[in-house]
């Protein structure tokens, strides 16, 4: 009786994300340029780093998105166990992949930036080390989500690890903190100086709302890719079951609740 | 926890609920289902059987009601207590005796009962009767690794008679068995359905049929329609 | 009172199955002594360089070879659909991660004091200095460990499970417990015991937050 009021619905929802989705992904593009000009061109050079500083300008904003990313996770992963849907599942997935994905680009950049500056590749640096291990456990995550042949127990055991290996990476972060200073003194500053000239710091504001952007737009992407995915599995069971492809798509994500007549 | 399982036991939320009542169960593996929307009413105190060929949906069945699965599709409820959320209530009133006989190789018969005791919160002192009644006194302290497969199962049976469930599941139980271990499992069946208990048999041995009330038919994942309605008085 | 009798009899259980199997004794330590020999034909023949280096290549040993009995732990529950009956048996499925923990740790507490000895005796580890750091190091190490594997060990029962996703896994979680599990051990045997400190208190920590999370979340990777 709610099905035509019901598809209404659900079409103008998909419209009104797909035309969300463009703009977020216009709104991205800006805010990158943006953040390419003012970080290359009207930014300056730093005193000491001269040009090689400028990695700041991506170097921080990717390490920023490890870390909001996996915050996003281990949300997800609570209100996946608490509520039981699946979309909690999708979004804590698509936030993993996408944090995996700048957690390596974190690393890869401090290390290039590390060359002219340290003059070595890698130093076991305590926020290095940190992302380092985050991105292994991260990893772990990945895999994690490859073993079981159910939905509802891949999501949770994803949700297991994804909230375990949230609250371990301060422990871990201490525990290396403390392992290079209480032999080896202070940590090593990627700046010279505590005091940030205002054009650098405006850059690198920008640069961080940019790339917050482009983390909502992919995470937006790729929830729309797990929704496809699941759309595909609902195809494929539909004859099968002898079920509207509709029908299943909805109860997949409200397990329990709906009822499928006999 | 004796005590407190049974003052649960009186805790059913209607008493006149049936003891397995399923509306459009569907299991699905990847994309291949297991189980198709089933339908299926068992009333307290009957024996049902059901048959059908191997890769039927029959183990699904069994162990969607004894939630050691979830229903993909559909819902369901055992003596009224919903299959998810009522999870713990149901698996204190089933027990389900599958192919696998769940027990440690590296412990004796006596041993994997006595630690099932502890975990249903149990007395142990009925362990040496219950492997009398399956006639494995003799083997009880050899270690499990060592028995046969029809050894393992009067195990499981002697398991299932120490908890006397009041849903008791068995799937293919007689699979492996010589005639006097198929003896033990026909007498276990009979004991319960004569103690007003519900017992759901899945085989595809129709040598079995004569101690079901009723038989149901499975064959792709799904429940066939009543073909054999023969009904009779549990017991 | 009812999750902590169960978890002893579910920890009774497993070392019953151990002592009886002698996995601990016929594989684990000898694959621990395999790693130690490793590590000191790779390093050595210096005294120095594998004095130094003794507190880590004790405890890369006892992490390596834990993984080993993680997966016996767990390998006796799936030989037989045991882990099914765990599952519907009606109790905290708390009890079983407790359980297990609480038995491998007795197990690596026992694998520990061999591999101590053997690397006193092999890389010339002394052992004098601060024997209560040293064991309460030891102590506080293992029962983490035991918390983060015994937690992750059920996902190897997983039908598509395969071998290196638990390690994977357990290894850089871990981290925390192999740093300061080797510097408190460093310190302990140079005669430093009193600054071991700060190290106890993050095992310390490491050990709450795996037990806690252990006891809350293991049942949904049980469940279906």
């Amino acid at each position: 009786m709610r099905g035509p009021v019901h598809s209404a619905e659900r079409a103008l929802g998909k419209l009104t994300a797909r035309r969300g989705e463009r703009v977020l992904g216009l709104l991205t593009v800006v805010a990158l340029s943006a953040s390419a000009i003012l970080s290359l061109i009207v930014s300056p050079p730093d005193a000491d780093q001269k040009n090689a500083a400028r990695l700041l300008y991506i170097h921080v904003p990717s390490a920023w998105l490890a870390y909001l990313s996996f915050a996003v996770v281990f949300v997800a992963s609570v209100a996946y166990l608490r509520t039981r849907k699946i979309r909690w599942d999708r979004l804590a997935a698509a936030s993993a992949e996408v944090g995996v994905l700048f957690t390596a680009l974190a690393i890869a950049l401090g290390s290039i930036w590390g060359k002219p500056v340290w003059g070595t590749w890698w130093t076991w640096d305590p926020r290095l080390t940190t992302t380092a291990i985050l991105l292994l456990i991260y990893v772990g995550y990945l895999a994690v989500r490859k073993l079981p042949d159910s939905p509802a127990r891949r999501a949770r055991w994803a949700a297991v690890v994804g909230i375990v290996g949230f609250v371990d990476v301060p422990i871990v972060h201490l525990s290396v903190t403390w392992w290079r200073s209480l032999h080896q003194g202070a940590t090593i500053r990627l700046l010279g100086r505590s005091t940030i000239a205002p054009m650098m710091l405006a850059a690198l504001l920008v640069g961080v709302a940019s790339f917050t952007l482009l983390y909502l737009y992919l995470v937006t992407l790729r929830l729309r890719v797990g929704r496809l995915e699941e759309r595909v599995m609902a195809e494929a069971l539909s004859p099968r079951l002898g079920q509207p492809v509709e029908m299943l798509v909805e109860q997949a994500d409200e397990p329990g609740e709906v009822t499928v007549g006999g | 926890m004796t005590d407190a399982l049974l003052s649960d036991r009186r805790m059913d939320p209607e008493p006149n609920t049936p003891a397995v009542l399923l509306a459009g169960a569907t299991r699905v593996f990847g994309v291949a289902p297991a189980l198709v929307r089933v339908d299926l009413r068992i009333e307290r105190g009957e024996t049902v059987l059901i048959r059908g060929p191997n890769g039927a949906g029959k183990s699904t069945l069994l162990r969607l009601i004894a939630t050691a699965l979830s229903p993909t599709y559909g819902s369901g409820s055992v003596f009224g207590f919903d299959l998810v959320t009522g999870r713990d209530k149901i698996r204190r009133r089933t027990e389900l005796l599958g192919h696998r006989t769940r027990l440690y190789e590296d412990l004796t018969g006596a041993e994997n009962l006595r630690f099932a005791c502890a975990l249903y919160g149990l007395a142990s002192d009925g362990v040496g009767a219950a492997l009398e009644h399956v006639g494995l006194t003799g083997a009880a302290d050899e270690r499990v690794r060592a028995y046969s497969q029809g050894m393992r199962q009067r195990v499981a049976v002697a398991r299932a008679i120490l908890r006397r469930p009041e849903l008791l599941l068995l799937d293919e139980p007689y699979a492996g068995l010589d005639e006097a271990a198929k003896d033990v499992v026909d007498q276990a069946v009979r004991e319960a359905g004569g103690e007003g208990r519900t017992v759901v048999l899945a085989t595809h041995d129709p040598a079995r049929g004569g101690m079901a009330g009723r038989t149901l038919f499975m064959d792709q994942g799904r429940l066939l329609p009543e073909l054999v309605a023969e009904r009779r008085e549990p017991g | 009172m009812t999750l902590i009798r169960q978890s002893a009899v579910m920890a009774a259980k497993d070392l019953r199955i151990e002592i009886r199997g002698r996995y601990a004794l016929g594989a684990v330590l000898p694959f621990a002594g395999t790693l130690l020999i490793a590590f000191g034909l790779s390093l050595g023949p210096g005294r120095t360089l594998l004095q130094e280096t003794a507190p880590g290549l004790l405890w890369l040993a006892v992490l390596f070879a834990s993984v080993l009995s993680f997966r016996r732990s767990y390998e006796s529950e799936g030989e037989d659909g045991a882990l099914e009956g765990l599952l519907l048996a009606p109790m905290d499925k708390a009890a079983v991660f407790l359980g297990k923990a609480a038995a491998v740790a007795v197990q690596l507490l026992a694998l520990e004091a061999v591999v101590v000895l053997l690397v006193a005796g092999l890389f010339g580890l002394s052992l004098g200095g601060a024997p209560a750091a040293l064991a309460a190091a030891f102590l506080l190490g293992t029962i983490g460990l035991a918390a983060v594997g015994s937690l992750f060990g059920v996902l190897a029962e997983s039908p598509r499970a395969r071998e290196a996703v638990f390690p994977l896994l357990v290894l850089p979680l871990a981290t925390p417990l192999l740093v300061a599990g080797v510097k408190a051990t460093a310190l302990a045997t140079t005669g430093h015991g009193g600054e071991a400190g700060s190290w106890l208190g993050l095992l310390v920590a490491f050990d709450a937050v795996f037990l806690a999370a252990g006891t809350l979340v293991f049942g949904h990777l049980l469940e279906d």
